[in-house]
């Protein structure tokens, strides 16, 4: 029996190093600039594929590293926690693990031509899975790939599709079958990686709270021809390939969530130093210095949740129950140190200049997306509890 | 709007409040909450002539209304007086006929059979058969052990609740059940073939009315006890000492005393508008008693439990008085149905789902 190891690897540990050094290259004034501009962090994100990261988790055969979520989460938070937050991390967010059912279940044409250019950063590609008639219940979605000739025909509408605007490609969730002739409701939804070809699906952006350097967006879809070649695996077996990524998305975005709680606190703990009113650095009241105190406690908790959930799914042990009980508690820890980040600056944490504004709305996203709080404690109740079916 | 007790009410709060301090002071309150001498408390209220404040002349009350007896409440709560006689007697009387309501207020406590942890008319129903003699068991009913007489509620015609009168007497046994909280009482009826006789009132009308004034003077008395809570620990962060200071300078204690008083002043605006409220009848006023029974008495539990962190280990031992508080506070937020009861008929009273 190995004992309890709580050190990272070296390869994790110079990642982690690496990771933060590089992107302590662009600092708040950076992210700020262009999150009021709206602008997509170009230079950020090529400095990332330049460096060889967004190819982390994709095998070394079509270019990547190989490593797993426990790595992939490690960049991630070291990325968010650079100050980067949501918007660094969304940029690349889907180079570094949405492509899986990609790996796992495309064709190798499919991998050979799409692969290679995701590492090196050429190819950005969203995910199209939500939509407005559906939310959370995926299997209710509508968009139809109807089958024409070698090809197929989609029509439809999307909802919240992150980064869609300056997407080439789309990992597109359809149904082939509808809901009302399935004999399963996760039957007959099928997968396809194709072009988001402007002529014939029309993005419009989502004017939103925060993370506004990428874009969030409604799409609709016009018979977007798709030829066969751009399914992924078989037809109908989509819903069972997304599924195959949600754990590792959930484990993800906890790590997003815990870096931005990190640098939120940082600044909080900086400001609280710093501050003097009535003749002492604020962060010698108790009404300010406790609360920070128990947001660390916080973090370092909800971090150690999310270690584990990374080194069970690294290690091909379930870990469903592990990845949402780490986004549950990275959304919330994240979100209450942004908040209380805020409450330290007090009138001034208030204005866009000191940033942990900025941290504060993108931690609320993460209570929300890519699913509730409440729905995680719908599957733990449900799954993991054994509780009736609640919703 | 601007709404405040009126001189009278002001009069009757100073008055009562100076009783109380003469009658049960904490020393002699310990003693009948160790020796079981919840009785000798309530024939001081009757004696004393205290019984019938807050209830209408016509029903045999000194007249008054909800606000009065939610003054009183509060006050008793305050003092950790033994209060289940007084509490029961009051939502009972409106269901007795005349000479009976009297007799209430003169020592001849009175009960609705209906379990404390239940809102009232949510517990079971006893059996009436053709001779009106009553049979069946209501667990945990309050002053059980002490009522001279219950107010049953039994099936009527077609299934709707109708009362009867049954007296503490043959074929009427109750088992008293000891609570955490000693200053109130409650105990297992169980009435085999006991006589009943009838009463006048419509059943319906009187269990709403009933709910919604048990709601409002349970809440009443844990805003009491909140208030004395804070008094303790506002005395005892002064007076105990760390660090070379006292702990009320830390801002810890501070804000948690301040967050306490912000719990008792929403408390005492929300409980006494609620009391108006329900007086005028007006159709939001079940809303409003629901309101305060799952508010006031949720917070009431969580000052108890903040109070106890201000006082540290003292607080945990028997002399100190904050347990009295604490145990009464707890209680206050189940008794009578605790706040997911009361939440679920304000969501029902919302329409959240279109009927």
């Amino acid at each position: 029996m190995p004992p309890v190891d709580f050190e990272l690897s070296e390869d994790q540990a110079t990642i982690r190093r690496a990771v933060a050094e590089l992107a302590a290259k662009f600092d708040d004034q950076y992210w700020l600039e262009k999150d009021a501009a709206h602008e997509f962090p170009a230079e950020f994100y090529q400095a990332f594929a330049d460096g060889g990261w967004l190819g982390i988790t994709i095998p070394e055969e079509y270019g990547g590293h190989g490593f797993g979520i426990t790595e992939a989460a490690l960049l991630l938070e070291e990325v968010s926690a650079s100050g980067a937050g949501m918007n660094g991390a969304s940029s690349m967010h889907l180079s570094i693990f949405g492509m899986h059912p990609v790996i796992v279940h495309g064709s190798e044409e499919m991998k050979r031509e799409n692969l290679p250019r995701i590492v090196n950063g050429d190819l950005h590609v969203c995910f199209g899975v939500t939509e407005p008639g559906a939310g959370l219940d995926t299997t209710r979605i509508t968009t139809f790939a109807r089958r024409d000739g070698s090809d197929y025909a989609v029509n439809g509408r999307k909802v919240w599709i992150s980064k869609a605007m300056e997407s080439e490609k789309v990992l597109l969730l359809t149904r082939t079958t509808r809901f009302e002739d399935v004999a399963k409701k996760t039957d007959g939804l099928t997968l396809f990686l194709t072009d988001l070809d402007r002529d014939h699906v029309d993005i419009r952006p989502i004017r939103k709270m925060g993370r506004n350097a990428v874009s969030s967006n409604e799409l609709f879809i016009d018979d977007l021809r798709v030829p066969e070649a751009h399914r992924v695996g078989e037809e109908g077996q989509g819903f069972r390939y997304i599924l195959d990524g949600l754990n590792p998305e959930r484990m993800l975005v906890a790590a997003e969530a815990l870096g931005l709680g990190r640098a939120a606190l940082r600044r909080a703990v900086r400001y609280g130093n710093e501050r003097v009113v009535f003749g002492r650095p604020i962060g010698m009241n108790q009404g300010l210095q406790f609360p920070l105190a128990d947001s660390l406690a916080r973090l370092d908790a909800a971090e150690l949740a999310l270690r584990k959930a990374t080194w069970l799914y690294d290690n091909g042990k379930p870990c469903a129950r592990e990845a949402n009980t780490a986004k549950y508690l990275c959304a919330d820890a994240g979100f209450e140190a942004a908040d209380r980040a805020l409450q330290t600056f007090g009138g001034m944490g208030y204005s866009e200049e000191y940033h942990v504004a900025r941290y504060f709305r993108e931690a609320r996203l993460l209570r929300i997306a890519p699913l509730s709080q409440e729905m995680v404690l719908n599957f733990l109740g449900e799954h993991v509890l054994g509780l009736p079916r609640s919703y | 709007m601007r709404w405040q007790l009126s001189e009278e009410q002001d009069a009757y709060r100073e008055s009562f409040g100076a009783w109380l301090a003469d009658a049960a002071p904490r020393g002699v309150v310990r003693r009948w909450l160790d020796d079981g001498g919840a009785a000798e408390f309530a024939g001081r209220l009757v004696r004393d002539g205290w019984a019938g404040v807050g209830v209408p002349e016509a029903l045999g009350g000194q007249g008054g209304g909800l606000v009065e007896l939610a003054l009183t409440a509060e006050l008793l709560a305050g003092a950790s007086a033994p209060s289940a006689t007084w509490l029961a007697t009051v939502l009972a009387v409106p269901a007795l006929g005349s000479g009976t309501d009297v007799a209430a207020f003169e020592g001849e406590h009175a009960a609705l059979l209906s379990p404390a942890d239940a809102i009232p008319g949510a517990g079971p129903r006893l059996t009436i058969d053709g001779e009106g003699r009553l049979h069946g068991a209501v667990p945990r009913v309050l002053a059980g052990d002490l009522a001279a007489r219950f107010v049953a509620v039994v099936d009527g015609p077609g299934g709707s609740p109708c009362l009867r009168l049954v007296s503490a007497s043959a074929g009427v046994r109750a088992q008293t059940r000891r609570l955490l909280d000693r200053s109130r009482s409650v105990a297992d009826v169980v009435i085999e073939g006991a006589p009943s006789g009838p009463l006048d009132v419509d059943a319906r009308e009187f269990l709403a009315g009933c709910a919604a004034r048990a709601a409002v003077l349970v809440a009443a008395d844990s805003l009491g006890a909140m208030a004395r809570m804070l008094d303790l620990a506002v005395t005892y962060s002064k007076q105990r000492h760390q660090f070379g200071v006292p702990i009320g300078s830390f801002q810890a204690v501070k804000h948690a005393a301040a967050t306490i008083l912000v719990e008792v002043e929403a408390a005492r605006s929300a409980v006494y508008f609620a009391a108006a409220s329900v007086d005028a009848g007006g159709p939001q006023s079940a809303l409003h008693a629901a309101a305060v029974k799952a508010q006031v008495t949720a917070a009431g539990a969580r000052v108890a439990d903040s109070a106890l962190t201000l006082h540290g280990a003292i607080g945990y031992t028997w002399e100190h008085d904050l347990h009295l508080c604490y145990k009464r506070a707890k209680l206050d937020e189940y008794l009578y149905g605790g706040p997911e009861a009361w939440n679920e008929r304000i969501a029902d009273g919302l329409r959240l789902v279109p009927a």
